[in-house]
């Protein structure tokens, strides 16, 4: 068994007339909260359809929990799609147990797990009402429901926040981390930066269909990282500048915000600092996902907020 | 392949389930029986009581006879006709009296058959109700025998050989079959004809509903969960089977009212000459040729649903696909009047007009054994090749939203599936 939950090589897609997705390598590690970002039309959904299978690449090499796309992988993905989609005229309770049966789930097995589901998602008295009468947030609920009942080993969710008002969204990311610590890989697709950025463990962030960044969240913000650290102090703070490591410092007396060479160690400037000073403050600056998002992909806020 | 089992299930439960299935299946054949089996029975029960009539003969010389004849006219051992004897007097008032009678509802009408009927072959007939023709062409089928016979007489020939000289010819029709002859007053034909509407009308009927719910699903993106849990094929032949059962459970209500109208009410509609009595391997065949028909061109509906966005896309699409089957049932009445014309062979043999036609033609009279079977198998060899086909475009057109593909396009899944 790899460490990895899903792996993708070389992959390329193509449309009548673009490209959708060029030369995709990534990895997601088993049980990690996996944010994939981009803009829109990136090529995110195309590439989560190639990894539940929906849609085959062009090129390349998928592997999802060691396996190659196929009947077997895909009862174990849970999948969200981006345009939640659930039958308007069916019984909710019905729908969900027939969607986790079409996952291999046996119904009775199904009709046991769903009343807990239902009831921590806040729709235990709608499971005999048809879908058409719940409201937007609700059915997105349901649609989760859907996505996890077959208890899958990989959850695709494909912008899972968007239409949840802020308590469902913050259910939904209770959930999210409570399944994380139950092993489960989830791979998130989304441009909400913030909320990938307290959420994920790692990312990769796409760009008309090509990779731009991957890797955990912390070693992606390192590598575009401004490399800086802000200090307040109370002491003579001028040996500062002549530290292993240090680049460049702007004092002002009880601040300053110290410039690290490439590959320097925060924590070491940080132990010589407070040995000889009373430290305040001690802040690794690091960029926000959106501020590296926007810098790569060079759009305006406006473009990335959308 | 375990996973197509929810799929027909979900297609069947929730089709069975709705309003529209119940009211259309259950209601249909209570309407089909009112309009065919009411009009009979009210007509049989009219007829049941014996019409109260009398008979004022100006002439003289018929009264005796028409009187007879008429107590003498029997059904189902029944008489017919109950003679009251007209008061007697002046002719006006004998008629006025009987005037009375009838507006009272002691009489139901009355005959004068005038003085100078023999010469002008005239007759009246008086009476609330002048619309119950069975009775009153019987009636006037006996008066004008009276006639004939007075007429006859006078010429001089015996009262015994008029009888024989005008016994009117009554033509029976028997159809030959091998469960021997059975006789049949027309009504086989209406009923092969209304068996080959059945056949056509629920192949659109269903083929519709099973397009409808490919552009329902794709519309409201539900397919996408669906083809991320199974593979398109096994989603296309799910829904194919699910609604196609339900096509079927539809058949089977009505060909039991069928069978159940034969069985309880058969003697008396037969009698009336409205129900021919349904061979079973008719009805057996009815089955078979809905399903080779249902799949057939329920397959090209589930393509083009999948290929459109709107219904209002598929209307244009659909029309050349139906033609055939269009062109099958406006050409199934000169099969059933001609069924072993080269012409009707050649062209049951043609798959897409076979479900139609071949049906027609076992109705009519049974081709031989092995005409039939080499025209199933064609149809079935045709079923696969149109589902495969139909299987491609409706992986590649599922997930596809936006403009309406071209033909071309649409050909071009087919081979890149």
């Amino acid at each position: 068994m790899s460490v990895n939950a899903v792996r993708l090589e070389g992959i390329t897609k193509a449309y009548k007339g673009h490209v959708a997705v060029h030369d995709l390598t990534f990895e997601i590690p088993r049980g990690d909260l996996f944010g994939l970002l981009g803009p829109n039309g990136a090529g995110k959904t195309t590439t989560l359809r190639m990894i539940t299978n929906i849609l085959g690449p062009d090129s390349g090499r998928i592997e999802v929990l060691d396996l190659v796309p196929g009947q077997a992988s895909r009862d174990r993905i849970g999948y969200m799609p981006e345009e939640r989609g659930l039958y308007p005229r069916m019984v909710l309770e019905e729908q969900l147990i027939f969607l986790a049966e079409i996952k291999g789930t046996p119904r009775a097995e199904a009709r046991r797990r769903l009343p807990p589901w239902l009831e921590r998602m806040g729709l235990a008295e709608w499971g005999k009402r048809k879908v058409n009468e719940l409201s937007k947030g609700m059915q997105q609920k349901a649609q989760f429901i859907a996505t996890i009942l077959h208890d899958p080993e990989v959850l695709i969710l494909d912008e899972p926040m968007t239409g949840l008002d802020p308590i469902g969204a913050n259910l939904m990311r209770d959930v999210l981390l409570d399944m994380k610590r139950q092993g489960k890989t989830i791979i998130l697709s989304s441009h909400h930066m913030e909320t990938v950025e307290r959420l994920c463990d790692s990312i990769a962030l796409i760009h008309q269909g090509r990779k731009l960044l991957d890797g955990p969240v912390g070693e992606a913000k390192k590598r575009y990282g401004r490399n800086a650290i802000a200090l307040g102090f109370e002491g003579d703070g001028s040996f500062v500048a002549n530290l292993p490591g240090v680049k460049r410092v702007s004092d002002e007396g009880h601040f300053m915000e110290i410039q690290m060479e490439k590959g320097a160690d925060p924590q070491a400037i940080l132990r010589e600092v407070a040995l000889r000073l009373r430290v305040n403050r001690f802040e690794i600056l690091e960029p926000s996902l959106r501020d590296i998002f926007v810098s790569l992909v060079g759009g305006t806020d406006a473009e990335v907020a959308a | 392949m375990s996973r197509i089992w929810p799929v027909v299930r979900r297609e069947y439960v929730e089709r069975v389930r709705s309003k529209a299935f119940l009211i259309v299946t259950l209601l249909a054949p209570v309407l089909m029986g009112a309009f065919v089996i009411l009009p009979g029975v009210l007509m049989e029960k009219q007829r049941g009581r014996a019409l109260r009539i009398a008979v004022v003969d100006e002439t003289g010389v018929l009264k005796e006879g028409v009187e007879r004849a008429l107590a003498n006219q029997k059904a189902d051992g029944r008489e017919r006709f109950e003679i009251r004897k007209a008061e007697g007097g002046t002719a006006a008032t004998e008629l006025s009296a009987l005037r009375e009678e009838v507006l009272e509802g002691r009489l139901d009408g009355y005959v004068r058959i005038p003085e100078d009927a023999l010469k002008t072959s005239q007759a009246e007939y008086h009476g609330k109700n002048v619309s119950n023709f069975l009775d009153l062409s019987l009636v006037q089928k006996i008066i004008g025998e009276a006639l004939l016979t007075h007429r006859l007489v006078g010429e001089g020939i015996e009262l015994s050989k008029v009888r024989a000289l005008t016994s009117a010819a009554d033509l029976k029709t028997l159809r030959v079959s091998t469960e021997g002859e059975k006789e049949d007053r027309g009504g086989s034909f209406m009923l092969a004809f209304l068996m080959a509407g059945m056949l056509y009308t629920t192949v659109v009927i269903w083929g519709q509903a099973l397009m409808n719910g490919v552009i329902e699903e794709k519309t409201n993106r539900a397919v996408e969960v669906m083809v991320a849990s199974i593979p398109t094929s096994t989603l296309f032949m799910g829904k194919l089977l699910g609604v196609g059962a339900v096509g079927l459970t539809q058949f089977f209500v009505w060909s039991s009212c069928l069978v159940l109208a034969g069985v309880f009410g058969g003697p008396a509609l037969a009698a009336l000459g409205l129900l021919p009595e349904v061979p079973a391997t008719d009805v057996v065949a009815l089955l078979v040729f809905f399903v080779l028909g249902y799949f057939l061109y329920a397959a090209f509906y589930a393509a083009i649903g999948a290929s459109v966005n709107t219904q209002q896309e598929a209307q244009s699409l659909i029309f050349p696909v139906l033609m055939p089957l269009i062109l099958a049932f406006v050409l199934a009445p000169s099969v059933l009047s001609n069924p072993e014309g080269s012409v009707s062979t050649v062209l049951s043999f043609i798959p897409p007009l076979t479900p139609i036609l071949m049906f027609a033609r076992i109705v009519a009279q049974r081709p031989p054994s092995w005409q039939i079977g080499l025209a199933i198998v064609l149809l079935v060899l045709t079923i696969a090749v149109v589902n495969w086909c139909a299987a491609r475009i409706y992986r590649v057109g599922i997930l596809m939203y936006g403009k309406r593909p071209t033909l071309p396009e649409i050909l071009r899944w087919i081979r890149a599936a």
